[in-house]
């Protein structure tokens, strides 16, 4: 099952979605040709193509103190981060009669993530061989590469949930704000659950000092 | 009869053996009290790096004495306020709390002359609270006499000169009270004051003693946000709130150019201290951080939380200037370009630290700080270290980077991190064309603009010796692509016609 998820097919397909997004979705959503372990794999690709790119990015382009870059924490933060848009992208267009499943809304981000690693390796290759007032060619990979990555993103949500192009953008909207919701109410559990645990910590203190 | 020949010897071998061990005991001891002696510094000393973290240096100074007024026979100070050093080396202390100026030789190791009076056309006068004290160019005393509201000028000896007081302008207020705190001359003999409660800058009088206006007026800032609040507030409210009023100046010095240096408090640690020009402009440069207001980073709470409240300055020659801050007793000093080259100094009981440092002046190698709570001088030598950097700083400003190279370099042995010494043997080799080292060197000294030039050159060397290789490579890859091209199309239009794709 896993294997066949994984097939070579299914890795070309990946990059096939990179070159025709909108057939690419379409027969994602359609004829499930995509797969949601190469979507994680192509996450995890990414951020460590980011964190690579803070760390080691020529320092001409790059104002982050490489001692502060911890990619284990950025790789957790970017997995965090590909599950709340899943989540919160699925229970909007739930809402909104989506037709796309979990898993789709998976895929399609996760493909959607290709261009940005892309072109963030390449900036961190090229920045190495640029000097002070040869930065716009850096900024402009990078900034190409993020603004394929949105495209695909606008593309997969549309077709995946065969949206029009305005209740797309209305869906991305709202699905920040169900992000928030989302981080809100975590948060929220959290300090209960904290505060629960420390009622009962007391609880046990007290009982163990009377005894 | 063995035995005996034996122990004699064996007592011969266990003393040899334990005035072995005490030798070593004593010599280690010895040894690790002197490295104490070496680690007895009673501040911290650090700089901070190009990322605004705090980073250990090696000291610049170290303390080097206190001086008494007791131990050199004399009476005590009272809460002392400034101090002056004049070109041959005297050193001049306005002694506010007993209305005297103390005059000392320049390794302060006695009193020459007290001035508590003078003769002023026949009639005896004195000082009330002198608060400022400075030596002009042409060796005469300017004393601040704040509570008598004038500026007196005397002799070296202390004979009557003339008096600057009573500014007459339409720009001053009707209850403008002229109280002299701090003075300095330049070398027309120009006249600066710090005026108690003067927001408006440093008052300028001419050598004939004619008001001629403010100089340096610090601007008040205000933030959008506070504007949009007081936009909102009510006229109640508003003449409740604090006032935007420019902070005073602390501290005033001037260079050999006639340039003001003068210290104030800036309530948000960002700039300290101003350069000011002819016109009363403020031209100093304020370095890598773009911050000359003594510490970059600092915890906003607590007693010795908030930014650094500089109180005095001093030029110390070759573009260097030190500032004194009196909450927690730091001393910076600036170079030229305004990087921080080095900080030391505290805050506290212990030898060579301050209780209320009040004024800062340079004497040859020495620094000299007056506290007018131990009404004493404090006096701290530069070590190895601190000898260093002036000397490459200096060398620098006098346009030798080349001679500076080896400075930076010993500087290095004992500071690996300094981002200054990096940059400046960065520079040397950039100009001795070694652009790969010097890019090295501008990399560790987080310097993009000279690492860029570097780079480029090294990049063209590069390109210009390998250019014929790079384009037969680039020639080969074309061609290959080409004849890949038509083999694979033949390849594939065979699979089309066999029905395979």
């Amino acid at each position: 099952m896993i294997k066949n998820l994984l097939s070579a097919d299914k890795w070309k397909y990946a990059f096939y979605t990179v070159s025709h997004p909108a057939d690419g979705y379409y027969e994602i959503r359609h004829r499930d040709r995509g797969s949601v372990p190469v979507a994680i794999i192509l996450v995890i690709i990414f951020s460590i193509c980011f964190s690579i790119n803070r760390m080691s990015a020529s320092f001409i382009v790059n104002d982050i103190n490489p001692t502060s870059v911890d990619s284990l924490k950025e790789l957790f933060s970017v997995l965090l981060f590909y599950l709340l848009i899943c989540v919160s992208n699925w229970s909007i267009t739930c809402l909104m009669e989506g037709k796309g499943r979990l898993k789709d809304i998976a895929i399609a981000v996760g493909y959607s993530t290709i261009p940005a690693t892309f072109c963030i390796a390449i900036g961190t290759v090229l920045s190495q061989f640029i000097a002070k007032d040869e930065d716009a060619f850096y900024y402009m990979v990078v900034g190409i590469g993020i603004a394929y990555t949105l495209f695909m993103l606008l593309i997969g949500v549309m077709t995946v949930h065969n949206f029009t192009l305005g209740k797309t953008l209305i869906t991305i909207l709202l699905t920040f704000v169900a992000m928030l919701l989302i981080i809100f109410v975590t948060l929220l559990l959290f300090d209960l659950i904290n505060q629960v645990l420390s009622f009962i910590r007391s609880i046990y203190q007290e009982l163990i000092y009377r005894a | 009869m063995v035995k005996k020949m034996f122990l004699p010897k064996l007592n011969k071998l266990k003393k040899a053996i334990a005035l072995c061990l005490t030798s070593v005991i004593a010599v280690s001891s010895v040894v690790t009290l002197t490295a104490n002696a070496e680690d007895e510094i009673p501040y911290d000393t650090y700089n901070y790096n190009y990322w605004k973290y705090i980073v250990k240096t090696p000291a610049a100074y170290v303390p080097d004495g206190i001086v008494t007024m007791d131990q050199i026979g004399e009476s005590t100070l009272s809460s002392p306020q400034d101090m002056c050093v004049s070109a041959d080396g005297d050193i001049f202390v306005a002694d506010t709390g007993n209305n005297r100026i103390v005059v000392m030789n320049s390794d302060m190791t006695k009193v020459i002359r007290v001035i508590d009076s003078f003769d002023r056309d026949g009639a005896k006068d004195g000082f009330n609270a002198p608060y400022g004290v400075c030596v002009s160019e042409s060796g005469n005393l300017y004393v601040a006499d704040s509570n008598n509201a004038r500026v007196v000028v005397l002799t070296p000896e202390g004979e009557f000169v003339k008096i600057v007081d009573n500014p007459q302008s339409e720009i001053l207020d009707d209850d403008f009270a002229f109280v002299p705190l701090k003075v300095t001359v330049d070398y027309a003999d120009r006249v600066y004051v710090i005026s108690k409660g003067a927001f408006e800058g440093i008052l300028v009088f001419e050598s004939d003693g004619n008001f001629t206006g403010y100089f340096g007026t610090i601007d008040v800032k205000i933030s959008p946000w506070e504007k949009f609040w007081r936009r909102f507030a009510s006229k109640e409210e508003r003449s409740n709130q604090k006032l935007f009023i420019p902070t005073e100046f602390t501290g005033i010095d001037v260079d050999s150019g006639g340039f003001i240096y003068a210290s104030n408090i800036d309530s948000e640690g960002k700039q300290a201290v101003r350069r000011l020009n002819p016109q009363g402009k403020d031209v100093i440069q304020k370095g890598e951080n773009g911050n000359v207001g003594g510490d970059i980073t600092f915890s906003k709470y607590g007693d010795y939380g908030g930014p650094s409240e500089i109180t005095d300055v001093v030029y110390r020659g070759k573009g260097l200037c030190s500032l004194l801050d009196r909450k927690r007793g730091r001393i910076f000093t600036y170079d030229k370009e305004g990087n921080l080259i080095y900080i030391f100094g505290g805050i506290g009981f212990q030898k060579g630290t301050f209780m209320t440092p009040v004024a800062i002046e340079a004497i040859s190698d020495e620094i000299l700080v007056l506290d007018a709570e131990r009404n004493a001088i404090l006096k701290f030598k530069e070590t190895n270290y601190g000898n260093l950097i002036n000397d490459a700083v200096g060398l620098r400003y006098d346009g030798d980077e080349t001679l500076a190279i080896e400075k930076w370099e010993a500087v290095l042995t004992l500071d690996e991190n300094n981002e200054l010494a990096n940059n400046g043997i960065g520079k040397a080799y950039l100009t001795s064309g070694d652009n790969k080292k010097a890019m090295h060197y501008f990399k560790l000294g987080m310097n993009r603009k000279y690492y860029s030039i570097a780079f480029k050159r090294y990049r063209n060397d590069i390109l210009a010796k390998n250019m014929s290789a790079i384009m037969t490579g680039v020639i080969i890859f074309i061609v290959a692509f080409i004849i890949f091209r038509k083999w694979y199309r033949k390849k594939s239009g065979k699979k089309k016609e066999e029905g395979l794709l």
